[in-house]
């Protein structure tokens, strides 16, 4: 008996399976349910309104993204007859799958037994999977056949191009502070949290994130007033759930990469020995952190509305970025002075 | 034809700049409406290279109801209800000036106390629509806060003006030679109540939206006209004074009680979106300054028919029992036939979008000749035309709720 629960407990915690299904997919749709309902009740909040409150009163109206999923899933799918029918409907399921895939390659505790993969080079795996995944939504655009769709997809495009070198370049400066592209030694080498290290850093990665995920004063490929739902005009039913939710799975991934990098992912924690306490609860105390993260980027919402697409480049590049190069030039002199 | 040269627009705003040509093969034609999150009902077709708008051409006249036509086949009286429809928020203000024309042609003058009350309504409602464009003009510019706020904050409004007239919106409010209802004995407190609220929220409205550094950066120099376009276009309302006119149709040709309010008209110079906001933010602000003083006006002045005495007298005794038990002029039966004289009249209003113009004439019998009505946004709507192409695509929204085009008014 116990020799079965012990076989099923090593399946589920096989690191790959563990982290891309548990934590990556279950736990994320755990976690974006949380997220979408806390921005909306926050936002409702400062709008003097009530927020999602008829589903289950008792919960605050908790249960309010469940029952749109499941309408999302029983809705009709219509694929318009002039849209190129197996990238329309590909696009966003790949979009999905790889936006969740930088959490696969990610430690989510010190213990080399639950490493999901040899972790020598694993913050630059992380980063470049984290860069897959926006091209398919210009591909969803451009698969659409609609004008709106196709203005869309160029906007992100754009963005794409602004936010990604600063979201490297600052993620990355931690790797130079510590001298290691090793997450892990990242995370160790940690006794203060990254965060009060290299400020600069952290908020050219918080800026990144935003525009990445379409966070509010960045919100411009979907804009409403100008190009409909952008990449996503044509979709419905399930593949428009799932485009809806891909920007939350890429947000959650990259909330895990902040949290590992810049507030110390496991860290009050020491990870031991054994299933429990060296791999189920530190990677709970990452996920948690996350999830208060990803509730600060959903505050902005309500305070901003949203830049025009050139003012939106004009400050990643020329704001963000030197803010960024300044945060690794920041984290080069830590490295030579040896703060880390 | 010369050729339109992008980023020259700010220095080269002609009108010989924009004239319509031959579209390019490489120019992307979007049509933005009448199906759209950020149309409205009307359809805006542009023409964009890369991301700047060459061409716009409004296509309005999708919720065109022949208002002209049908008044010419109503009594005087019922065309009321159905101009009310051109702007719901703004019934009053919409209303008034047709009821001065056909005061003009009967040749009577409403008693004091009615020209307060309309004034008093007319102000409420410019402060309800004003709300109702700053929640439109948030939305287009992705602040939802914005919207919301001004959505609820609007219900304050719409609900003294329940308290005032009975209906929350269409009050059909004025009749010739008066006013349909005083107010009632709690109202003064209430309306002090609103004004102290709104200046109060006011504040706080421009903390959260007008300087907010991200809509600044988005409304600053933005569909920018320059005083002596707004001249040549012939926009009114705060768009003509975001742009330095000092034009409205209160002070150019007093009517109601607005020759003996105080109130000042705001006047920018920039003429881009954001002055056209602050226009808007401080004309509410003399609105409620308004509104005090038709208060105090009314809480001074002993109670009487706000209605002209030629009705007032021929009226029977139940219709002045019921204006002493409740406040209420019952419609006159003599008003819904009414025939007036032959004659021709012009009158006109400042709504909140700016000056409506009614022409009515008479051929002597209870319906009119003509009603020809000059609405505000129709004459407004030319801006997407002239002051558009040049910006970006995401300034289009900004344009728009900036000039708070209102496709029901303009289509009529």
């Amino acid at each position: 008996m116990a020799g079965i629960i012990d076989l099923i407990l090593s399946i589920i915690f096989y690191p790959p399976i563990y982290q891309l299904v548990l934590v990556g997919l279950t736990g994320s749709l755990v976690v974006v349910i949380f997220i979408i309902w806390f921005e909306r009740k926050a936002t409702a909040r400062v709008q003097r309104r009530l927020g999602p409150y008829h589903i289950a009163p008792r919960l605050a109206g908790l249960p309010q993204l469940v029952a749109d999923l499941i309408r999302y899933a029983f809705q009709e799918v219509i694929i318009p007859r002039t849209a190129d029918r197996e990238l329309f409907v590909l696009a966003p399921i790949v979009a999905t799958v790889l936006s969740i895939l930088p959490i696969a390659v990610v430690p989510l505790t010190s213990n080399p037994a639950y490493w999901p993969i040899p972790m020598d080079y694993s913050i630059l795996v992380a980063l470049a999977l984290t860069t897959v995944s926006p091209i398919f939504l210009i591909v969803a655009g451009w698969a659409s056949n609609n004008k709106f769709s196709i203005i869309g997809g160029v906007r992100e495009a754009f963005v794409i191009t602004a936010y990604e070198m600063i979201a490297i370049m600052s993620i990355l400066s931690a790797s130079a502070a510590v001298l290691t592209f090793n997450l892990v030694e990242i995370v160790e080498a940690q006794r203060i949290w990254y965060i009060l290290l290299n400020p600069i850093a952290f908020l050219a990665a918080f800026l990144s994130v935003l525009m990445a995920t379409s966070g509010f004063p960045f919100e411009i490929p979907e804009s409403e007033n100008e190009v409909v739902a952008g990449p996503f005009t044509e979709y419905s039913g399930l593949l428009y759930g799932l485009n809806m939710g891909a920007a939350y799975m890429k947000r959650f991934a990259f909330s895990i990469l902040m949290v590992l990098v810049f507030l110390g992912g496991w860290s009050p924690y020491t990870p031991g020995e054994g299933i429990l306490s060296g791999y189920l609860i530190p990677s709970l105390i990452v996920v948690a952190k996350a999830a208060i993260l990803m509730m600060i980027f959903s505050l902005t919402r309500s305070i901003y509305g949203r830049f025009r697409l050139d003012q939106a480049l004009e400050g990643a590049w020329r704001l963000v970025f030197p803010m960024a190069v300044l945060g690794f030039g920041l984290a080069l002199l830590e490295a030579y002075l040896g703060v880390m | 034809m010369s050729v339109w040269v992008y980023g020259e627009q700010k220095s080269e705003l002609g009108l010989e700049g924009t004239i319509t040509r031959k579209i390019e093969e490489d120019l992307y034609e979007v049509f933005i409406g009448p199906q759209h999150p950020g149309s409205g009902h009307m359809r805006i077709i542009i023409r964009i290279d890369g991301d700047i708008i060459v061409e716009a051409d409004p296509d309005m006249g999708y919720v065109h109801r022949t208002m002209e036509k049908l008044a010419e086949g109503r009594e005087w009286i019922k065309n009321v209800p159905l101009f009310e429809r051109m702007a719901i928020q703004d019934a009053c203000n919409v209303t008034v000036s047709y009821i001065i024309a056909l005061e003009r042609i009967l040749d009577i003058e409403p008693p004091p106390r009615a020209k307060y009350l309309r004034t008093l309504l007319c102000e409420i409602n410019r402060i309800a629509a004003h709300l109702y464009g700053f929640g439109i003009f948030g939305v287009f510019i992705g602040h939802s806060t914005m919207y919301m706020w001004s959505f609820a904050d609007r219900e304050v409004m719409v609900e003294l003006a329940e308290r005032l007239t009975g209906a929350r919106l269409t009050h059909s409010y004025p009749i010739p030679g008066g006013a349909r209802k005083d107010i009632p004995q709690d109202f003064p407190q209430a309306a002090r109540k609103a004004v102290r609220y709104f200046r109060r929220r006011l504040e706080e409205y421009r903390k959260i939206f007008l300087d907010n550094p991200v809509t600044r950066k988005r409304l600053e120099g933005v569909g920018i006209i320059p005083k002596k376009i707004a001249a040549e276009l012939g926009v009114v309302g705060p768009v003509a004074r975001a742009s330095g006119i000092k034009y409205d149709a209160r002070l150019a040709e007093p009517y109601d009680a607005y020759d003996e309010v105080e109130f000042e008209v705001p006047v920018f110079e920039e003429g881009d979106a954001l002055a056209r906001a602050w226009v808007k933010f401080e004309e509410i602000k003399q609105s409620l300054r308004i509104i005090e003083q038709a208060v105090d006006w009314l809480e001074r002045h002993p109670r009487e028919a706000p209605i002209h005495d030629r009705f007032w007298a021929k009226s029977p005794p139940l219709w002045k029992k019921v204006f002493e038990a409740e406040g209420r002029v019952k419609l006159l039966p003599l008003m819904a036939n009414m025939k007036l004289p032959p004659g021709r009249a012009m009158a006109r209003s400042e709504t909140a979008r700016g000056e409506i113009i009614y022409y009515v004439e008479s051929d002597g019998k209870s319906t009119p000749y003509r009603v020809r009505i000059v609405s505000p946004s129709a004459r407004n709507a030319i801006v997407f035309k002239y002051i558009a192409p040049g910006y970006k695509v995401m300034d289009l929204p900004t344009i728009y709720g900036s000039i708070d085009y209102f496709p029901p008014e303009a289509d009529r």
